[in-house]
């Protein structure tokens, strides 16, 4: 059985369909990278998955479980096993870097402060931040404040974790302390979907590349086989684009 | 000019004036709290009120921050009894500041709701925490930051202007300097040493304010 299956998931703002009959699956330890033109619909299936976009019709599955997105109590139980990264960081403001990480598991799940504290830590000391626990958000680097976001993210254990062009907003040179904690990520074993324009990376850790146009997936494959000989013209095009750039 | 200063009978009634200036700080600060409360109302009305209510939020706050504050309170006090409704002079003073301060605070908080940033709002609502949750972790203290500065120079103001209180015969820090001077007419000095007691209470509150902003809701803001 699939981990998490998605089938026909349609969606839409107003008039304009946004997710045309998306369907695919992840399996457990697998990292499946979206890849498409702006406007395709990667960010809107991460969105959907999490409850932010409402879906019209389709399925979602986790671990064989259908999730009704009507309701607003699975939909809270379902993020923390879904977590999601957004390309701003969106970091809480008023609040200092440990206790961003450890708003959630305190209040949401209601573990023990000390608990929760020598995880935060453990966390950030992950993404390399150990240095930074009481430092607020407005007086780090735009990478620094994505990390933070990872490890508040990983705080409720989730699942599976959702990248949604975590690095986009990055100047060039803060993109690989970013991809860094991702890539050891990777290499726990973490599920992800991510979302990225940072093909080389994506070449690198994807266990699969879905190729999206127009809200519709047009190709899903491995790695070589998206990037080397992508089979779909729609894909052909965009990878011929962006290789020879 | 031969005049010679003496500060020693102005000084002697010091304790007379210091009076004084807690009833201006008191003034000021039940005028700023009573404000804060009619500006949550006005700013919600503004934004989320409809038309009808957006309206008279609206009128309310044209009318109080486009007429003068003294001519609110001369309204209250010379121009209701007409209607049967006597009031005091300090509570007058008090509605006609609350009022005022009412207005003004309307609008700053509806500038605080506005910027609101969606981002965090939708950060917190995905890793879990519940509406309520969010509002009090990530809104409020949102807003209390972002405003703090222009709060602070609310209060500031209100306490600069509860010195009017005075010519209705409220024995605040004015009204006292007033009561001194026509017994003492050392003018010169007891007006030098009531200028230095305003600058004392609101240096005071001010130095206050913004080390409570900086350290609690870390606001960016300046002594100076």
């Amino acid at each position: 059985m699939d981990f998490l299956g998605i089938e026909n998931l349609k969606a839409r703002y107003g008039e304009h369909v946004v997710l045309n009959d998306i369907s695919m699956t992840v399996e457990k330890g697998e990292i499946v990278s979206l890849i498409g033109p702006s406007g395709s619909g990667k960010s809107s299936l991460l969105r959907a998955l999490v409850g932010l976009l409402p879906v019209e019709s389709g399925e979602v599955r986790l671990n064989g479980e259908i999730i009704n997105y009507r309701d607003k109590q699975a939909v809270k139980r379902l993020r923390d096993r879904l977590a999601i990264v957004f390309q701003q960081y969106n970091l809480f403001q008023n609040m200092d870097v440990l206790r961003n990480v450890m708003l959630a598991p305190m209040k949401v799940k209601g573990w023990p402060r000390e608990e929760c504290e020598r995880e935060a830590t453990a966390l950030l000391e992950k993404v390399g931040l150990g240095a930074k626990l009481h430092v607020y958000p407005d007086q780090l680097s735009g990478g620094q404040q994505q990390r933070v976001a990872l490890a508040r993210a990983l705080a409720l254990r989730p699942e599976i974790l959702l990248l949604d062009e975590v690095t986009s907003a990055l100047d060039p040179e803060l993109v690989n302390e970013v991809l860094d904690s991702i890539r050891l990520l990777a290499s726990e074993g973490m599920t992800m979907i991510i979302v990225s324009h940072e093909m080389a990376f994506v070449r690198e850790v994807s266990s699969r590349v879905s190729m999206m146009a127009a809200g519709s997936i047009v190709e899903i494959g491995t790695p070589d086989e998206i990037f080397q000989n992508p089979k779909h013209e729609r894909a052909r095009d965009f990878v011929g684009k962006i290789l020879h750039r | 000019m031969n005049y010679t200063l003496q500060f020693g009978q102005v000084i002697d009634r010091l304790p007379y004036l210091a009076g004084g200036a807690w009833l201006s700080l008191l003034l000021a600060t039940l005028a700023f709290f009573g404000g804060m409360i009619i500006g949550v109302f006005g700013a919600m009305a503004k934004l989320f009120g409809g038309r009808i209510l957006a309206g008279i939020a609206n009128i309310y706050v044209v009318f109080f921050t486009n007429t003068p504050a003294l001519v609110q309170v001369y309204f209250l006090y010379f121009a209701l009894p007409s209607f049967g409704i006597i009031l005091p002079p300090f509570e007058a003073v008090l509605i006609g500041l609350t009022l005022n301060s009412g207005a003004y605070l309307t609008e700053i908080q509806r500038a605080g709701f506005l910027s609101i940033h969606r981002n965090e709002v939708e950060a917190a609502e995905t890793i879990g925490l519940s509406q309520m949750q969010s509002v009090w972790y990530v809104i409020v203290p949102h807003i209390v930051r972002t405003l703090y500065p222009s709060l602070s120079n609310q209060y500031i103001l209100i306490t600069l202007g509860t010195s009017m209180a005075a010519i209705f015969g409220v024995e605040e820090l004015t009204g006292r300097a007033l009561s001194l001077n026509a017994e003492t007419f050392r003018s010169i000095e007891i007006f030098v040493i009531t200028a230095g007691l305003y600058i004392a209470i609101t240096l005071v509150a001010n130095v206050l304010l913004v080390f409570l902003g900086r350290y609690y809701f870390r606001a960016r803001m300046r002594l100076f």
